[in-house]
């Protein structure tokens, strides 16, 4: 009883401490248990079912976010992590008989081989060439996917695998957690000292490099670890969708995850979660069930919305909220209230 | 005298307020149809146009009749964008279903896109009446999943083993024409886009076609559906010394390929699916070097397939300005469905699939009766489709042929408005 309460109390003061502190993470909180006890609310197939692929394509976002938005590496074949993902795991359910529970690890397993495969090669390209050569990865692989239909069932992709789970609301409580979960563990990537170093590369690679880390090592590192957050989605996906197609290695798909991460806000982790949990509902039910909005006019009003949002927040949507309610100490480089004077943990004139 | 006045008016309220719950009451009485297709493309429009026309029809006529209410039908435009993202139209289907709570579906076209809303139809148990996809592992579901997948219907175009028998059928009587005109034995070589549906009638192509005395040149020619350039593969043709052209293509390359087997004069004779060359705006995309482009269809705009084809073709030509293409089958489907309901007298979806299972419908493209895996069934005495061919700026049909010959055996078919095949002059002057 007494850990119960030694553990509650130190719960209690970490939440008090660490997160009521800013607005940015109170909202986060507040977001995190309103979609927990959302089913408590609806139970509908429909709005259950944008929400988990918002969940499950919030998880990918930020792992676009993790390799592009913290090491400069910018990727635009990322769907190429979700697709071998996807294909890994339904291949595997379909062939073998694995449960998801099995599929999903391994074809993440497979998305961090993708990511060393992708690593290798690209470590010499900078820039533009780094991304027009990641571009090419998936459009590989789409290749291969046609090429062998006999094992990839071509063009009409794997449909018919096992689904995530029995029902609609515990698919619902598998892929919210496992994003609230998942975006969590790699925002404490980015805030360790590998994030640093991430940072340190996207700035400037050079002086990373004379200052004794080895950056190879370190790019090699964010493409396996965003391979692999974007693996467990693209799994998460198959196994939701019950299917594994060749949309799922589409450039669509790849340019889509740069709109969400760009709109939310890069380098932040919780930015392209919040740009997907936004757009993805805004576009696929808000505008046309509450708004009347018509079906065709859904993708104008879409590129409106991040036109406007990035012609008056170019740092994204939630970097612009975050810069005008919290405030850096320039001594201890704590985030702080935007309207306090003194830092929170050190005191120092905020400014 | 006040509270009288006060009295009438409050009755007269309240028998407006009666009559309007009554009305509502009258109104509630529908039933919801989703028609679901790429709306922003023609092969959505003409879903939608299709299922407009027969709703408009059947609604005017009273409605649906169940039990002694009749239901009026309301359509509900689903688009599914399948033709850029084929993973929208499952969500786009599920959001039909459960939000805009329709009772059936009908529609698609890409494969990929008919199977994902396949899948999620299937789920709610909801009936699904495919127009547009030939996609024959959809209809083996049926087979091997009868209790989930009995919900699922196809009405146009035929599967994928029909398209290729009749294609073999329309080959076997252009190389009639060949050895009647040319003097020479049919020699057939095969351009078909990259794309699985049209492995299967390669394959038998193959296998087939030698058998039926057509000598049939190994290489076979795959471009990309998307291609815009196929001059290279209709040069290497004409190199293997082919006289016939058998054509599967259903994308853009279509038109590429009528324009430059036009304007390059490949001396074969172009026979098969071109789903382009079924458009009327084809003439134009080829700047006229289509004419004898020859291709499979389910409607041609002079052909009589029924007599409820021409009142169709008129009213859909007047709305729409353009010849139906087999998407427009939500028209027949509309209808096959209101007869299921009306046999079944009932709006539960296992009751109405017995009585679409035991379809004989006479429609705008024939004679509808589903196989064992809810397949349209092809051939004389039911759905044929016919073999159209560019004429002048026309699209005529060609086959089946005015002395209703059928190459298999089975009753004759003869369609009024069916011309005679014309070889390309330019063949002719090749080879003779």
């Amino acid at each position: 009883m007494s850990v119960l309460v030694a553990y509650a109390t130190r719960s209690f003061r970490l939440l008090r401490e660490e997160v009521f502190v800013l607005p940015a993470r109170t909202v986060f909180l507040l977001i995190c248990i309103l979609l927990l006890l959302f089913p408590l609310i609806s139970q509908e197939p429909f709005i259950l079912r944008v929400f988990i692929l918002a969940g499950i394509f919030a998880i990918f976002a930020a792992s676009w976010d993790l390799l592009s938005g913290f090491t400069g590496q910018i990727n635009f074949g990322h769907a190429l992590f979700f697709g071998v993902a996807a294909y890994t795991a339904a291949l595997l359910n379909w062939n073998l008989g694995l449960a998801p529970w099995a599929t999903i690890p391994l074809g993440a397993a497979a998305a961090v081989l993708a990511g060393l495969v992708v690593g290798i090669p690209c470590l010499r390209l900078r820039g533009t060439y780094l991304a027009f050569a990641t571009l090419a990865f998936p459009l590989i692989l789409l290749g291969v996917v046609y090429a062998i239909p006999k094992i990839t069932y071509g063009e009409l992709g794997i449909y018919g695998i096992e689904p995530l789970a029995g029902s609609r609301v515990a698919s619902y409580y598998i892929a919210i957690p496992s994003m609230i979960v998942l975006g969590f563990v790699m925002w404490k990537i980015t805030d360790s000292k590998i994030g640093l170093v991430f940072h340190a590369i996207r700035e400037d690679e050079v002086t990373a490099r004379a200052s004794g880390i080895n950056t190879t090592r370190y790019k090699l590192l964010a493409f396996c670890l965003s391979g692999l957050f974007a693996g467990i989605a693209g799994g998460l996906y198959a196994h939701f969708v019950k299917a594994a197609s060749p949309s799922t290695l589409e450039l669509l798909l790849s340019f889509q995850v740069i709109i969400w991460a760009v709109f939310g806000g890069i380098a932040t982790i919780y930015g392209p979660m919040a740009g997907v949990l936004i757009l993805y509902p805004l576009t696929e039910f808000v505008l046309i069930r509450y708004l009347a909005v018509p079906s065709e006019t859904r993708l104008l009003i879409f590129a409106s919305i991040v036109l406007l949002v990035l012609l008056f927040m170019p740092q994204g949507l939630t970097t612009w909220l975050r810069d005008r309610t919290e405030k850096i100490c320039p001594r201890c480089k704590l985030q702080n209230l935007a309207w306090r004077r003194k830092c929170r943990v050190c005191t120092a004139e905020l400014g | 005298m006040k509270w009288l006045i006060k009295g009438a008016t409050f009755l007269l309220i309240a028998c407006l307020i009666l009559a309007a719950l009554g009305c509502a009451d009258e109104e509630a009485k529908e039933i919801r149809v989703g028609v679901i297709g790429p709306m922003q493309f023609q092969m959505g429009e003409h879903h939608w146009m299709g299922a407009t026309l027969a709703a408009d029809e059947i609604n005017a006529a009273g409605g649906i009749k169940v039990g002694d209410e009749y239901y009026k039908i309301k359509l509900v435009q689903v688009d599914s964008n399948e033709l850029v993202s084929p993973a929208d139209a499952a969500t786009a289907a599920e959001r039909a279903i459960t939000v805009d709570r329709v009772d059936f579906l009908m529609g698609t076209i890409r494969s990929e896109g008919a199977m994902a809303v396949q899948e999620v139809a299937m789920d709610h148990q909801t009936i699904f009446m495919v127009c547009g996809s030939s996609e024959t592992k959809m209809s083996d579901k049926v087979a091997q999943d009868y209790a989930r997948y009995k919900y699922w219907f196809r009405v146009t175009p035929f599967n994928n083993t029909y398209l290729g028998m009749m294609n073999f059928t329309l080959v076997g009587m252009v190389a009639q024409q060949v050895v009647a005109q040319l003097h020479t034995a049919p020699k057939l070589a095969i351009l078909a886009e990259k794309a699985s549906w049209t492995d299967a009638i390669v394959a038998a192509a193959q296998t087939i076609l030698p058998t039926k005395g057509i000598q049939v040149v190994s290489e076979v020619w795959r471009p990309s559906g998307q291609a815009d350039d196929v001059t290279a593969e209709l040069l290497a043709i004409k190199d293997s010394g082919a006289n016939m052209i058998m054509t599967a293509l259903s994308g853009t390359v279509g038109i590429a390929y009528g324009r430059t087997w036009g304007e390059l004069q490949i001396p074969a004779a172009s026979v098969g699916i071109n789903v382009m060359a079924q458009a009327d705006d084809f003439w134009e995309n080829t700047n006229e070097y289509g004419n004898y482009e020859m291709t499979l269809n389910v409607y041609a705009r002079d052909v009589e397939l029924t007599e409820k084809t021409a009142a169709f073709m008129d009213a859909f030509i007047a709305e729409k300005g353009q010849t139906p293409t087999y998407n427009a089958g939500t028209y027949d489907a509309l209808y096959i469905l209101k007869e299921a309901i009306e046999r079944a007298d009932s709006l539960d979806q296992d009751n109405i699939v017995a009585f679409l299972e035991e379809t004989d419908y006479i429609g705008t493209g024939g004679r509808f009766v589903f196989d064992a895996k809810h397949d349209v069934t092809w051939g004389p005495g039911y759905v044929t489709g016919v073999g159209v061919q560019w004429q002048n700026g026309e699209l005529k049909g060609v086959w089946p042929p005015a002395d209703g010959s059928w190459p298999t055996g089975g009753p004759s078919v003869t369609y009024a408005g069916i011309v005679a095949y014309q070889m390309p002059p330019w063949v002719i002057d090749y080879w003779t």
